[in-house]
């Protein structure tokens, strides 16, 4: 098997070495309890974890904002937790595991859109000719060719989060990890931003951790991992997480509705799976159920 | 709505001042200033508002823009005028109002001051601040202090520090309005009361809206990191301000037009100030 | 019983300037007392217009807004009594926080009123119980509180003032489902015993059909639909056209409908799709 991109071993991480903990009295109390994980290079992976549950906490250590307490991170195989690390190394970590934050008034920095997507190139002190390729690769690449004049607070919040995800494509990552980055924005920006990833991942191989509590995003993903009080609970395709309809529900989370109706009726005695995500797929197995125990009846 | 508004007197366009460099815009607005207090007489007068009509035509900005732009001034520009035609004393005596004599000299000087009020404003509003983005001026600003640098003046985080005031103004007026809203749903009374009270009745207000600025400046700092800025070495910058001859005209015309003032001023007759 | 209503009411966004917009569009529509209503739209429909309208934030370019039939934009209405009356939740309500304790915050908007001691400690009291926050956070800093706690206080804060029509503008918003379910089931238990009036925006269709009573839909400033949440998600169809959701246990239910299958289309919670399943095979499978 070929090496992951990013490899977690036996991972913790408390705020107690940290300035944060204001009001906290005491050791502060781990964030994160061993956590251990691969994820292969053009993979989806989804992170499910209620608030507080220490997903964001996770994808901060990834590209190094944060320093872990214990354990290793390996990105690409070199060991980023390794105390010989230099500046370089470090921003050559953050340049291939890009970040996009929940809020998007807070990550743009420039007052107009294709100035901001060259930020992070300009960072990398790329050449300006180079650049302006870069930034046009990604506004089209997002869908904001038309936008690229404009300023950002003429946008609207899906927009303004497609705008923040070709900043991150102009630094050429492997992986982009989007940290709630779909939690503030209505329906319509959700969607924009999902096709989005969904396109990024598929047509140009970059790898995706996508963190949310949102379920219905969380069935896009070819793997979820569920994150609960700081470990790993559940680890596997969006079938096999969701089937776990009761263990998802004690820590705090859902599941698709047609999931849990199939769920409730296998209480009852009826004989379907559990692992039914869609209401089309659920509508033929339900159909076609109901239409044998007519006959049988 | 708040947000709405244009901030600075930006006026999106693509006339030929727009196009022009930064830097030599900031340069030659400082010499257009200087060549509009050189003018001493009628002549010369006449000749920078030719010139800064002509400005204004390349510009292409709607004379409605300019006007409202001029119309904070109007205040200014009676109480000057008024007051220079009252008390400006002189030789040519045209009327005398017992309590005031007004004088010749008087009026020509109310009038050329007038003139000159508003040619400094619209035309460097026009070579400057109607014609350029808030952004490249800071970028021009920005290369324009670049020298400074070898000693130790933090130019490009100056520059930075511009950008991100820029960026958020509108996003905070957005947020000053909001928390207003909902401190109102709460029975705030920002209109009554003594100066005390009204101070007071501030406070739900300010206090949220320094959170949310501090909180946005946290977030944004993480941003920037993820993104790799790490200070001004080492940046490159996509739009590279490169001087054109094109842009050398511009400044030259604007020298032309300073030294044509001072010949005018030597070679013409009549009331000079 | 209609508790509030706009009858033809028109706003408009800076009239007479280049940014003039037309936010409403001589809507007319009306809230029912003691009932959770669901107001639910496209972001820029005209929602928070509306809201801000109901409770004399905004007043509207033309039309009537009426609070038990009386006109609230009337000459000499007291529009801070008027806020009192009607609650407003803004969306992410926790950043307007600034009180040194839980308490003294929840207590801005009672004092504002005017109450005594005793009864604002009761309020604070009442306020916390249904929001699901323990009395010990009293007097813990509001700012010392995680994301979920904050907004809590926020809600608190409006409920304390104890309003006969309490809007919330996106209550959830960015919580998890067992912080979604707890905010709003508070809600509904606060709305249960005081009777009073609800209106509850939302984009989530899923918590619409679990805690709202009516639905009312609107679209580019217009009424587009009202009803009950049977009524409005059976029109499913209508809905999608206008680029609305709804939820997919609905979804489920049409498409078994189109499957030949005899259900009804007018079920919008998992547990009525359940009976209905059940209703169709004559009880459980139990063997």
């Amino acid at each position: 098997m070929a090496q992951p991109l990013i490899s977690v071993r036996d991972l913790t991480f408390s705020y107690a070495g940290e300035d944060r903990q204001e009001g906290v009295e005491g050791d502060a109390p781990a964030v994160l309890k061993g956590i251990s994980l691969d994820v292969e290079k053009g993979s989806f992976v989804c992170i499910l974890g209620r608030n507080g549950s220490g997903k964001s906490t996770l994808a901060k250590l990834l590209n190094m904002i944060l320093t872990p307490t214990s354990g290793k991170i390996f990105i690409k195989g070199k060991d980023v937790t390794d105390p010989a690390m230099t500046e370089d190394d470090m921003f050559e970590v953050r340049r291939s595991i890009g970040m996009v934050f929940q809020n998007p008034d807070n990550q743009l920095v420039a007052t107009i859109v294709e100035e901001d997507v060259a930020f992070g190139p300009e960072n990398l002190g790329v050449p300006p000719e180079e650049i302006r390729k870069r930034v046009d690769g990604a506004l089209a690449a997002v869908g904001m060719t038309e936008y690229a004049r404009h300023s950002p607070h003429q946008l609207s919040g899906g927009q303004k989060q497609r705008v923040a995800i070709a900043g991150i494509i102009a630094m050429l990552p492997d992986c982009i990890i989007f940290d709630e980055s779909t939690a503030m924005l209505d329906p319509q920006g959700r969607r924009e931003v999902m096709n989005t990833i969904q396109a990024l991942n598929r047509e140009k191989g970059i790898t995706v951790l996508h963190i949310t509590h949102n379920m219905d995003e969380a069935t896009l993903a070819d793997r979820v991992l569920v994150i609960d009080g700081g470990e790993l609970v559940l680890d596997g395709t969006p079938r096999q997480v969701f089937s776990s309809v009761r263990r998802l529900r004690t820590v705090g989370l859902d599941v698709p509705q047609v999931t849990e109706l199939f769920s409730l009726l296998r209480e009852e005695g009826f004989d379907l799976p559990g692992d039914v995500l869609s209401e089309e797929e659920g509508a033929d197995l339900l159909s076609r159920y109901l239409k044998e125990n007519e006959k049988s009846q | 709505m708040l947000k709405d508004i244009t901030l600075g007197q930006y006026f999106p366009g693509n006339s030929f001042l727009h196009r022009q460099d930064p830097r030599m815009k900031i340069i030659a607005s400082i010499l257009y200033i200087v060549a509009v207090f050189l003018c001493k007489n009628l002549f010369s007068f006449l000749f920078i508002t030719l010139f800064t009509v002509a400005l204004v035509l390349l510009s292409r900005i709607p004379m409605k823009v300019i006007l409202k732009g001029v119309k904070p001034l109007l205040f200014i520009l009676i109480f000057t005028t008024v007051y220079n035609v009252f008390f400006y004393q002189g030789e040519h005596l045209l009327a005398d109002l017992k309590i005031v004599k007004i004088y010749f000299e008087g009026v020509m000087f109310a009038l050329l001051m007038a003139v000159r009020i508003v040619c400094l404003l619209v035309g460097s509003s026009v070579i400057l601040t109607y014609t350029t983005s808030p952004i490249m001026l800071t970028d021009g600003l920005e290369r324009l202090l670049s020298p400074l640098r070898k000693i130790h003046v933090p130019v490009h985080e100056f520059a930075m520090m511009m950008t991100i005031a820029l960026r958020f103004i509108p996003t905070l007026i957005e947020e000053t309005d909001k928390i207003m809203n909902a401190q109102k749903a709460r029975g705030s009374d920002l209109s009554s009361g003594g100066l005390i009270r009204r101070a007071k009745a501030l406070i739900p207000i300010l206090i949220p809206l320094f959170v949310s600025a501090f909180r946005r400046a946290n977030d944004l700092a993480v941003a920037m990191e993820c993104r790799c800025y790490r200070g001004g070495n080492g940046r490159t910058r996509m739009t590279q301000l490169r001087l054109h001859a094109i842009d050398w005209t511009m400044l030259f015309t604007v020298l032309l037009c300073g030294g044509a003032v001072v010949i005018i001023n030597l070679y013409s007759p009549g009331f000079s100030v | 019983m209609k508790k509030i209503e706009l009858d033809g009411v028109t706003y408009r966004y800076s009239p007479g300037t280049p940014f003039c917009k037309t936010a409403l569009d001589g809507i007319s529509v009306a809230f029912e007392e003691n009932k959770i209503t669901g107001l639910i739209g496209h972001t820029g429909c005209g929602k928070s217009t509306l809201v801000q309208l109901l409770n004399g934030l905004l007043t509207p370019t033309a039309g009537t807004v009426f609070l038990d039939g009386e006109d609230v934009n009337r000459k000499g209405n007291d529009m801070r009594k008027l806020r009192f009356r009607v609650g407003l939740v803004f969306q992410y309500p926790e950043y307007q926080l600034f009180e040194e304790t839980v308490a003294e915050d929840i207590a801005y908007g009672p004092k504002n009123m005017g109450l005594d001691k005793e009864e604002i400690e009761r309020r604070i009291e009442m306020a916390l119980h249904f929001v699901g926050l323990d009395g010990s956070l009293k007097k813990v800093s509001p700012f010392d509180l995680s994301g979920g706690q904050k907004r809590r206080v926020a809600i608190a804060g409006i409920l304390a003032m104890d309003p006969e029509v309490l809007i919330l503008d996106e209550p959830a918003a960015g919580l998890d489902p067992s912080g979604r379910e707890e905010i709003l089931g508070g809600i509904r238990a606060y709305q249960r015993e005081k009777k009073n009036t609800v209106i509850l925006v939302s984009h989530s269709m899923e918590d619409m059909a679990r805690y709202a009573d009516d639905l009312v839909v609107m679209r580019e400033g217009k009424l587009e639909m009202q009803g009950s949440c049977a009524e409005v998600f059976a029109q499913a169809e209508r809905l999608t056209a206008v680029g609305l959701d709804v939820p997919q246990i609905t979804r489920l239910m049409g498409a078994l409908k189109r499957r030949g299958v005899p259900v009804r289309t007018d079920i919008f919670t998992v547990e009525q799709a359940k009976e209905e399943i059940l209703r169709l095979t004559g009880g459980p499978r139990h063997a």
